[in-house]
C-alpha cells in the first residue's frame, strides 16, 4: 500500500509544467542563452557584466527558463532564444548514433524537460528537437530498465551517475518494486512499522527535551 | 447466524438485483482493485459501502453473544477484518485521489446535471469542499498575501495536474467485447480494433476502455 | 499495491485441509464453509488453512500443482517457450511461499519445489522485461498479456505505466500545439 502520506506533486515533463511540481521549478531555473531584441531601459543591473544602466538591444545573456518563457512572444520580439548545445544538430547526431553512451547527467539535468520546454520558443528545428528527445529516450529505456532491477542492495550510484533526472526517477520506481517484492520474499514485509512521521515526532520531542 | 439477504440494486438502478452476501463482498473487491488501477476517481459506491456496513455490524452483534474462544467466533473475526481491511483500503484511496485532485473533482460535481449521481459521496464532497478552502487559505497567509494585489490569485484548476486519462492501465476482460478501436502511438502507424475475450488480459490505454471499468465489463488488475 | 496486498488476495484461494476436529458449518459472509469432520478432507480459503494450520487443528493437502515432478516439466517448457506459459495457479509465487512457510513439513520436497518456483518466477520475469522493452521500442499501443499473474505485472507496474507516461508526454511533444500554454 502507498501509505506514504506525502503524496508531491510529479512533473508535468512534455510542454506543460506543473505549478506545485517541486521539479518544475527547478527545471524553471536552468538557464538559457538568450539575445535581447529590444533595449530593455534601466535594467542594466540584472546583467552583471555590463556597465551601461541599460541593457542595450542585441545584448547575450542567460536567463532562467522561467523568465525568458515570460518574455518571450511569438509576435512581438523581445527575445530570442538560442539553442542550447545538446539540442543542436551537432549533438543530435551523437544521440542518434547510440543514445546510451551521452551522460545526460551532465548534459541536462533535465535533459528531456528543458527540451520538451524549449519547444515553446518557436525554432525551425523544433520538429528534429522533439524527434531527437523521444527517440533518445527510447533509446535508453532498456539500459534504465535493466540497471533498475539487476541491484538489490548494492551501492547505485555508478547505474545512476549518467541518467537524466527523469530516467532518475524510473529508476528508484523500478529499485523500489524489486525491493518490495524481495522484502516480501524474505517475510520482512508481515511487520508493521511505525509511519516515519511519528518517529520523526518523537525524535523531535526528545530533541525539545534535551535542549 | 444465518446469513441475511441485502438488497443492493445495480448500478444500472432500474434492475433491482438482490446480491447475496458473497456476492457483495466480491462487488467490494472488484470495487476495491478498480479504484486502487484507475487513474481517475470511480463514482462512488455508497449503496454498496453501506450495505457492507450493515453485514460487518449485524455479524459483529451476532458475535457479542458468543462466549470468548469459541473457534466458530474466532473464524468469523477474522473474516470481518479481512472485509474491514478491503472497505478502508477502497475508502482512503478515493480520499487519496480527492486530495490529488480537489479542483477538477470539485469542478465535476458542479457541472454534473440534475439527476446523475454524484461521483462523490456527501463525506467526500465534504471533506473535497474543506480540502480546497484549508489548501486556499494556507497559500493565501504563507505567500500570497504578501505579493501585489494582482498577484493573489492561484488558479487551482490550473495549478494542480488532472488526472492522466492516457495513462495506460492492465485490465482482465469478464465479458467479451469486440472492436475496440486501439489509437495509434506514431503518425506511421495505423488505428486498428481488438476483440477483447472473456477472460484475457491487456495493456492499454485508460481512456479506451473507462466506460468498460464502469459499466463491470472489464475489470483493473 | 504492495506484494503483501497480492498476498491478501491470494490468501482467497481455496485450500484442502483434513481437520483433527468436528465443527458445524460455519456461515461467513463471503459463502459457507465446513462441515469439518476429523479426517475427512474440506475445502477452506488459504487463510483460514493457516490460522488453523499454526493452531494445529489440521494438516494441509497441497494442491495439486505443488509437486516437484509437475513444476520441473512446467519449468522446462517455461525456458523452452518465448510467450508465458499458462501457469497453473494465479498466485503460484504468494501460495509457494505461504504454504511453505508455515506447512512445510505437510509439502513433500519443500526445498526443491522452493528452488523450482523461483526458477519458474526468474524465468517469466527475464521475459515480462523482453516484452516491456520491445513494447516501448516498437511504441505498442495494445499488448495481449494472458497468463501473467498479479504479483508478476505488481513488481514492475509503477516502472513499466511511468515509462509509458513519460513517452506519452514526450511523443506529444512532436505535435505542436496540443499541450496546453499554461499561464498562472
Amino acid at each position: 500500500m502507498d501509505t506514504q502520506s506525502y503524496m508531491p506533486v510529479p512533473p508535468g515533463v512534455g510542454l506543460e509544467e506543473n505549478f506545485f511540481s517541486l521539479d518544475d521549478i527547478l527545471l524553471s531555473h536552468q538557464r538559457l542563452p538568450c539575445r535581447t531584441e529590444n533595449a530593455f531601459p534601466r535594467l542594466g543591473f540584472l546583467e552583471k557584466s555590463s556597465e551601461t544602466p541599460d541593457i542595450l538591444e542585441g545584448t547575450k545573456m542567460e536567463m532562467p527558463l522561467w523568465l525568458a518563457k515570460g518574455l518571450y512572444e511569438r509576435k512581438r520580439r523581445v527575445l530570442s532564444v538560442d539553442l542550447p548545445k545538446m539540442y543542436r544538430e551537432g549533438w543530435r547526431t551523437v544521440f542518434g548514433a547510440d543514445p546510451n553512451v551521452v551522460d545526460l547527467h551532465k548534459m541536462g539535468p533535465y535533459f528531456y524537460g528543458l527540451g520538451s520546454q524549449l519547444l515553446h520558443f518557436d525554432s525551425p528545428e523544433n520538429p528534429e528537437i522533439a524527434q531527437a528527445i523521444l527517440q533518445t529516450y527510447i533509446g535508453r529505456f532498456r539500459r534504465t530498465m535493466d540497471s533498475s532491477q539487476n541491484a538489490y542492495n548494492e551501492d547505485t550510484s555508478a547505474l545512476v551517475e549518467r541518467l537524466d533526472f527523469l530516467e532518475r526517477t524510473l529508476f528508484r520506481e523500478g529499485q523500489s518494486g524489486l525491493n518490495s517484492f524481495q522484502q516480501w520474499e524474505r517475510g520482512k514485509a508481515g511487520h508493521l512499522t511505525a509511519s516515519s512521521l511519528v518517529t520523526n515526532y518523537r525524535k523531535r520531542k526528545i530533541n525539545e527535551l534535551q535542549e | 447466524m444465518s446469513d441475511a439477504g441485502s438488497d443492493f440494486s445495480g448500478e444500472d438502478g432500474s434492475q433491482e438485483d438482490i446480491m447475496t452476501p458473497a456476492e457483495l463482498i466480491a462487488k467490494l473487491e472488484e470495487t476495491w482493485l478498480n479504484e486502487r488501477f484507475s487513474p481517475e476517481l470511480l463514482e462512488n459506491k455508497s449503496e454498496m459501502v453501506e450495505c457492507v456496513m450493515e453485514q460487518l455490524m449485524h455479524m459483529e452483534e451476532n458475535l457479542q453473544r458468543v462466549k470468548k474462544g469459541d473457534v466458530k467466533a474466532s473464524i468469523h473475526r477474522m473474516e470481518i477484518d479481512r472485509i474491514r481491511f478491503v472497505l478502508s483500503s477502497y475508502l482512503r484511496s478515493r480520499l487519496q485521489k480527492v486530495e490529488k485532485f480537489f479542483p477538477h473533482v470539485l469542478e465535476k460535481e458542479k457541472s454534473r446535471s440534475e439527476g446523475d449521481p454524484s461521483f462523490l459521496s456527501p463525506e467526500e464532497f465534504a471533506f473535497a469542499k474543506e480540502y480546497m478552502a484549508n489548501t486556499e487559505t494556507y497559500l493565501k497567509a504563507v505567500a500570497l498575501k504578501h505579493m501585489p494585489p494582482n498577484l493573489q490569485q492561484v488558479d487551482m484548476l490550473k495549478a494542480v495536474p488532472e488526472p492522466c486519462l492516457d495513462c495506460f492501465v492492465f485490465l482482465r476482460v469478464k465479458e467479451r467485447q469486440e472492436n475496440i478501436l486501439v489509437e495509434p502511438e506514431t503518425d506511421d502507424q495505423r488505428e486498428y480494433v481488438v476483440d477483447l475475450d472473456e477472460g484475457s488480459q491487456h495493456l492499454m490505454r485508460y481512456r479506451t476502455i473507462a466506460p468498460l471499468v464502469s459499466s463491470g465489463a472489464v475489470q483493473l488488475i | 499495491m504492495d506484494p503483501s496486498e497480492v498476498e491478501f488476495l491470494a490468501e482467497k484461494e481455496t485450500v484442502k485441509i483434513i481437520p483433527n476436529f468436528s465443527l458445524d458449518k460455519v456461515y461467513l459472509i463471503g459463502g459457507d464453509l465446513g462441515p469439518f469432520n476429523p479426517g475427512l478432507p474440506v475445502s477452506v480459503p488459504v487463510w483460514l488453512a493457516l490460522n488453523l494450520k499454526q493452531r494445529q487443528k489440521c494438516r494441509i493437502v497441497p494442491p495439486e500443482w505443488m509437486d516437484a515432478d509437475k513444476l520441473e516439466e512446467i519449468r522446462e517448457l517455461e525456458r523452452k517457450e518465448d510467450t508465458f506459459t499458462p501457469i497453473p495457479s494465479p498466485h503460484y509465487m504468494e501460495l509457494t511461499k505461504l504454504l511453505l512457510n508455515h506447512a512445510a513439513d505437510n509439502i513433500p520436497k519443500a526445498d526443491e519445489i522452493r528452488t523450482l518456483v523461483k526458477d519458474i518466477w526468474d524465468t517469466r520475469i527475464a521475459k515480462l522485461r523482453l516484452s516491456a522493452d520491445s513494447f516501448i521500442t516498437q511504441q505498442e499501443a495494445h499488448a495481449k498479456l494472458d497468463n501473467l499473474t498479479l504479483m508478476e505485472i505488481n513488481t514492475t507496474r509503477t516502472f513499466l505505466l511511468d515509462s509509458l507516461k513519460y513517452m506519452y508526454k514526450l511523443r506529444s511533444n512532436l505535435q505542436p500545439g496540443s499541450g496546453k500554454s499554461q499561464d498562472y
